[in-house]
């Protein structure tokens, strides 16, 4: 038996100890992960009845699921709304935050300072504070929680529109609209790119500093440097970016599906039919997630390989 | 970093210019609710609302501070219970979710694809919609009014355990294959080898996590009712809920409350700088 032991592979053995760390994880994910998870999938195919000694499921089939494809008119309108925004963001996100992290990793006076200003909103700000932000003003009667993004919830800044003032001074022309739209957009923007920016400051400080000095050494130009070995060597935290940006929209508060979601749960306490949504909405953002996962997946470099 | 710096005194010009602009943008928000803490009640209800603060005041913190000594719960509880959560959270989070990015980026035993992808997908699962599931289970367990109906969800959360794996994966093999031959058990290489070279990572998740947990409302709300387990979030919510009248000491309470996130960022971005310059092993 002993000896059994002993013959196995190194990759057995080292599978047996990888899954040793990973289980604490594991416990905790299934406990409060998984079990809420497929909770929610039984509930999306019943009917659920709250009464004071507590909740009664009546299976119901697919009806929940019929009836947000064929009869509800909000749930595939709120869809296809989010789905283009996101089309339109993840480039303009990962090219902006991109470009801001390269600059932010540069090597020029006061770089401590413009970090700290680029991060301390995103870091201070969020949750209570928001909230407060937000309705800390009369605005808080006229707001009705409607706007799409949080902040432009902010009084300050809805004094601001900015997408008049350009079509004004560019005129409505129609194929300029998209750039209008891009520029308008400029906030929402900057503001979601924060955690983005952060990530990919890490990956630029993650990058062997050998690897640049090699390249000086070889007579490599800064323009060469960036394509060569910043662009292939980041790419795999560009692919995690992409895939956080997704989800961060996806699962945005302010989502309008995810709004719908909720206030079908809570206000119309049709829990059945609000899982079936959530599943379906669910359903479909893996699916884009898996085509952009596999086409960038593809161009992404790996050191090992 | 030793990079020859050899851009023009243009190339200068321009990232200082855009950095700036972008930096303005981004600072506003912030900016205008630590003047509204010094504002005076009727310049806080101003419209058009101003930036600036005209007659700056400390009114608003003296008010909350009588708030805060005549609060039902005294407010040292309140800051003690969201310290406590916010720490174990997150220091529980890291730790177990960067042990098992490990094996999940290096090892590659059966299984650990399929575990992976699991994570992936139960981060597009937006944590509201599972919310009734969860409390029946919190209610199952009896975590129910304990710190540990905040705590240990953070034991399973996904994605620091997504983030830590990105970065992990970019560490050559070979660190790790040297370290095993000279003897280093699992253990060792993770907390020796590893988690040095993703030290950048691993203290933005510090930062991510620390955040989420000690402005979160939302959970704390669901999960405790006894008013001495609360925390200082949910406490601020209260003060916002007074109404006119407690705009002011609101305002301040917000400016207070930032204070912590503040010093979690100053202590790990400083340190992200200098990482790189100590770990990695030249090839």
């Amino acid at each position: 038996m002993k000896n059994k032991k002993k013959l196995k592979t190194l990759a057995q053995r080292q599978a047996r100890i990888g899954r040793l760390f990973v289980y604490p994880w594991l416990v905790g994910f299934l406990i409060f992960f998984a079990w809420p998870f497929i909770q929610s999938l039984i509930f999306s195919f019943s009917q659920l009845d709250v009464s004071p000694e507590g909740y009664k499921l009546i299976f119901v089939g697919f009806r929940n699921f019929i009836k947000a494809l064929r009869e509800d008119p909000n749930f595939i309108r709120y869809l296809f709304t989010e789905i283009g925004n996101i089309f339109v963001n993840i480039p303009l996100i990962i090219m902006f935050s991109l470009f801001i992290a390269i600059l932010l990793n540069q090597k020029f006076k006061g770089r401590t300072i413009v970090r700290a200003i680029f991060f301390l909103p995103v870091v201070v700000m969020s949750g209570a504070l928001l909230y407060v932000l937000e309705s800390n003003s009369l605005e808080q009667f006229n707001i009705g929680a409607q706007s799409g993004m949080a902040l432009s919830n902010s009084p300050f800044l809805r004094g601001i529109d900015f997408r008049l003032f350009l079509v004004r001074i560019m005129g409505n022309i129609p194929f300029l609209m998209p750039i209008i739209n891009a520029i308008d957009r400029i906030y929402e923007i900057i503001w979601k790119s924060g955690v983005q920016i952060l990530i990919f400051l890490a990956g630029l400080q993650s990058i062997p500093p050998s690897l640049y000095e090699v390249a000086h050494v070889e007579g490599a130009t800064s323009w060469e440097i960036f394509w060569k070995i910043t662009l292939p060597m980041i790419s795999p935290i560009i692919l995690v970016n992409v895939i956080y940006t997704v989800i961060d929209s996806f699962t945005d508060y302010s989502n309008d599906v995810l709004r719908y979601i909720l206030e079908v749960a809570f206000r119309q306490l049709n829990h059945g039919y609000s899982a079936a949504i959530a599943w379906l909405y669910f359903l479909i953002i893996g699916v884009v997630l898996l085509v952009i996962i596999w086409v960038i997946s593809k161009r992404v470099f790996y050191m090992n390989e | 970093m030793k990079r020859k710096i050899n851009r023009s005194l243009w190339g200068n010009v321009i990232v200082i210019a855009v950095l700036t602009i972008v930096a303005i943008f981004m600072a506003l928000p912030l900016v205008y609710s630590i003047m509204n803490a010094f504002k005076p009640l009727d310049e806080l209800f101003l419209f058009p609302p101003r930036l600036f603060v005209r007659r700056p005041t400390l009114k608003n913190f003296t008010d909350l501070f009588y708030l805060m000594s005549t609060s039902f719960v005294p407010f040292s509880r309140y800051l003690f219970n969201s310290i406590f959560i916010s720490f174990l959270s997150t220091l529980g989070h890291v730790m177990i979710a960067s042990m098992a990015a490990y094996p999940l980026a290096k090892h590659k035993f059966p299984g650990s694809k399929f575990l992976f992808n699991l994570v992936v997908f139960s981060l597009m699962f937006s944590g509201y919609v599972t919310n009734i599931p969860r409390f029946i289970i919190m209610a199952k367990l009896r975590l129910l009014d304990t710190y540990f109906s905040l705590i240990l969800p953070y034991i399973g959360a996904t994605l620091g355990l997504f983030l830590m794996k990105q970065f992990m994966e970019q560490i050559p093999d070979s660190y790790i294959e040297s370290a095993r031959i000279d003897g280093a058990n699992e253990f060792k290489i993770w907390w020796h080898v590893v988690m040095p070279n993703v030290k950048p990572a691993w203290l933005t998740l510090i930062l991510f996590a620390f955040r989420d947990t000690w402005n979160d409302t939302y959970t704390p709300a669901l999960y405790l009712h006894n008013e001495a387990m609360k925390p200082f979030s949910l406490a601020l919510t209260y003060i916002q809920q007074g109404g006119f009248v407690r705009a002011g000491a609101a305002a301040a309470a917000a400016v207070l409350m930032m204070l912590p996130s503040l010093i979690i960022f100053i202590l790990t971005q400083s340190n992200v700088v200098e990482t790189m310059k100590s770990a990695g092993i030249k090839e």
